[in-house]
């Protein structure tokens, strides 16, 4: 399903960490989506751009439409090549000029986003560029807009990566163990339960990607030798356990206040305009039915 | 206090005696009017809105919320001028559910309409509407639906108590056609249902321009503009008495959803203290004010769980009249739970209001529980088993021994092991 992620659309959260790092995989995915005909946007804030087309080769980096805002975030050197508004500018750019086709837009990354500019201002770009196409009513695929955005959780609290994995549609977790990256994949599609996956995978040096089976399992570590489990059932005088026999008559056993199973199944088949239980009561020699009032004849 | 609840229920049981004795024309005790809402004009006119009903316990004019068990653990229904706040489940899959069952009932009553989002554009809001269940059809399906799932566990369990399989899971009260509809959640509203209805929508995106800067110290614009249209909406309408209306009166729902979170522009979700952390109380209590003298409901989904504050969840719920939550099992532990095996999710009925009375409406039964079958949303009482101590005999519930390894480690040392104890 790792491969499969730009197709849904939408805002692609990837959450990495200091252990399990996620620029490569980015850098994988963006090299899939250009191999596959897409235009790929690139907002580059965080690192250079020679850094980032370092390992594709010549065809993608062609492809690439990079847009740079690490060598002067905040526009001092006020040439006409600078995009006016920021990144958040250049985001809604892309989106109004976009030709018919799927565009990807890669950001690298939303940390650094997150950290300049104010959240609110930042989720609200985001769905907006995310849920263009889904205006006209049909989700046709020429329009389809994937977002994919970095983020490294440890710089942020649970607030806004709470806000963002709920604008998002797909959530990808970095982690892994000994050696062996996996991503945790959570999808949420509107109106559907939220599946979730984990996939192994690796990246080669040339950013293709490599799915692979898990590490092998372990075998589940024994309970502690030392004390051996003690079984208090072992020198009873009783019995505690029934036989299946033994059960069986138990639950043949006609109870004392019982009646039989086609008067209950009688009784129990719900009559019309019945929903209540009911009360027989057959009065005996003692009952008084008279109905009236025996306060009626006193002389007050 | 007991003084105070005896007083409260013999005005009532007077009041009923002379409702009683009017009718019978025995005595000299004419009833002034009906007992309608402070909303109404007084007068001893007869208001009737299609869809409303006054209720029986305080004589406040109730909506319908669209699900009848709802309405029948909220005391009858949505009373009109109030706000029902829904906090939404993690992955928002249910509140949007109880949302649109609130619109469809406005549309299926004649009522208008004015849906407020951030998140999707109202006319695509209105066109996911559940369909109504014409009412022939909709008492054999859910009697159908209720037969069904009681049938093929009761067989198992109940073999002394046998007697107890007559009684239902969860009251429901008569459903006459006029006041409250079961929906089908897998059929959309017919189109023509929505042409004929009145509503507004209020989507920010296209209300806003990006570039507005934000004062401190006051209303998030998106906020602001909410309030604007909804005053605009009941002043030009009439809802609130100032331009008579010429027509059949009539009542406003109002839905908002998503409230508070970043898509508003507000920043409750992202930062524990930021600068516009009163903007979300602020906007209920002018919202309240506007309700309170107009014909409206409200209905509002929030997404409390991304709240970073927990004291602006309390001043949240301060400010609404009604509040449930509700939490899924999707994603928890809960969900590999046996005990929870049947159902989708809990529902918590965190508040209901005490409109001009001493006490309020509450029901007996507070574990609540909910599930969306291929059809219809119900919600039901949570048949917990007993506690399941160690001297507790159960026959061949194997599973249940599996469940007790995850009641925590109060339980005692018996109750963890895989043997279980047969009498």
């Amino acid at each position: 399903m790792l491969d499969s992620l730009l197709s849904l659309g939408g805002l692609v959260l990837l959450r990495d960490s200091v252990e399990w790092e996620g620029r490569s995989l980015l850098k994988a995915l963006v090299k899939k989506s250009a191999l596959c005909g897409e235009q790929v946007h690139i907002l580059g804030c965080e690192v250079s751009e020679e850094e980032f087309r370092e390992g594709f080769d010549s065809d993608i980096n062609n492809r690439l439409v990079y847009h740079d805002f690490f060598r002067d975030p905040l526009n001092w050197s006020k040439t006409e090549e600078a995009l006016p508004g920021g990144p958040l500018g250049a985001l809604r750019a892309i989106c109004k000029r976009t030709d018919p086709g799927p565009v990807t837009i890669a950001l690298d990354s939303l940390s650094w986003l997150l950290l300049h500019l104010p959240c609110t201002t930042v989720c609200q770009a985001l769905h907006a560029v995310s849920h263009q196409d889904s205006c006209p009513g049909d989700s046709s695929p020429a329009g389809k807009v994937s977002v994919l955005g970095l983020l490294h959780e440890e710089l942020h609290g649970p607030g806004p990566v709470g806000a963002l994995s709920s604008l998002a549609q797909t959530e990808v977790t970095l982690g892994g163990t000994k050696g062996q990256a996996s991503a945790h994949i959570l999808c949420r599609r509107p109106r559907q339960r939220p599946t979730d996956q984990t996939q192994w995978f690796s990246i080669l040096p040339d950013f293709s990607l490599d799915l692979q089976e898990g590490p092998s399992v372990e075998s589940q570590p024994c309970s502690d030798p030392h004390i051996p489990p003690v079984d208090p059932t072992t020198h009873l005088t009783f019995n505690l356990q029934l036989s299946k026999k033994e059960r069986e008559a138990r639950d043949s056993l006609i109870l004392p206040f019982q009646f039989s199973s086609e008067k209950q199944q009688a009784l129990l088949r719900p009559r019309p305009g019945q929903a209540t239980s009911h009360i027989f009561y057959e009065p005996d020699a003692y009952d008084d039915l008279d109905q009236e009032d025996p306060d009626d004849d006193l002389d007050i | 206090m007991a003084a105070v609840a005896t007083c409260g229920s013999g005005a009532g049981s007077t009041g009923s005696a002379v409702a009683t004795a009017s009718k019978s024309n025995v005595t000299s005790f004419q009833r002034k009017g009906p007992r309608a809402s402070g909303t109404n004009d007084s007068g001893p006119r007869l208001v009737s809105i299609a869809g409303t009903r006054p209720s029986v316990r305080n004589g406040q004019l109730l909506v319908s919320t669209g699900l009848p068990a709802l309405d029948q653990l909220l005391g009858g229904g949505l009373a009109i001028g109030t706000v029902l706040l829904i906090e939404e489940d993690k992955y928002n899959i249910y509140s949007p559910l109880l949302f649109k069952c609130f619109l469809a009932e406005g549309i299926v009553n004649g009522h208008s309409l004015l849906v407020a989002s951030a998140k999707e554009d109202p006319a695509n809001i209105l066109q996911d509407l559940p369909a109504p269940l014409l009412d022939d059809n909709s008492k054999k399906e859910f009697d159908e639906d209720v037969y069904n799932h009681k049938t093929p566990e009761s067989n198992i369990k109940m073999k002394i108590a046998w007697r107890y399989q007559l009684l239902p899971k969860m009251e429901i009260g008569p459903v006459s056609s006029r006041f409250g509809h079961y929906y089908d959640a897998s059929k959309r509203i017919p189109q023509e249902l929505i042409e004929a209805s009145n509503w507004h929508g209020f989507f920010l995106p296209e209300k806003i321009s990006s570039t507005l800067k934000v004062e401190p110290c006051s209303l998030t614009p998106g906020y602001i503009k909410l309030l604007q249209f909804i005053q605009n909406i009941i002043y030009e309408e009439g809802f609130d008495g100032s331009n008579p209306q010429k027509k059949q009166r009539n009542v406003l729902r109002i839905g908002i959803q998503n409230l508070g979170s970043p898509l508003w522009g507000d920043d409750i979700c992202c930062v524990e203290n930021g600068s516009n952390s009163h903007s979300l109380t602020k906007f209920l209590y002018v919202l309240r004010g506007l309700l309170r003298t107009s014909l409206s409901a409200c209905i509002i989904t929030m997404p409390t769980h991304l709240i970073q504050n927990k004291a602006i969840i309390a001043r949240v719920t301060n400010l609404s009249d009604i509040v449930i939550g509700l939490e899924s099992f999707i994603g928890s532990e809960r969900e590999t739970n046996p005990l929870y095996k049947d159902y989708h999710g809990l529902i918590h009925i965190r508040q209901i209001p005490r409109l001009n009375n001493l006490i309020c409406d509450e029901s007996d039964v507070k574990d609540l529980a909910f599930k969306l079958k291929r059809k219809l949303f119900t919600i039901e009482r949570l048949h917990l088993p007993p506690d399941l101590s160690d001297t507790v005999s159960r026959s061949s519930k194997q599973d249940l021994a599996g469940s007790t390894k995850r009641l925590g480690p109060g339980c005692g040392m018996m109750a963890g092991g895989k043997k279980h104890l047969d009498f």
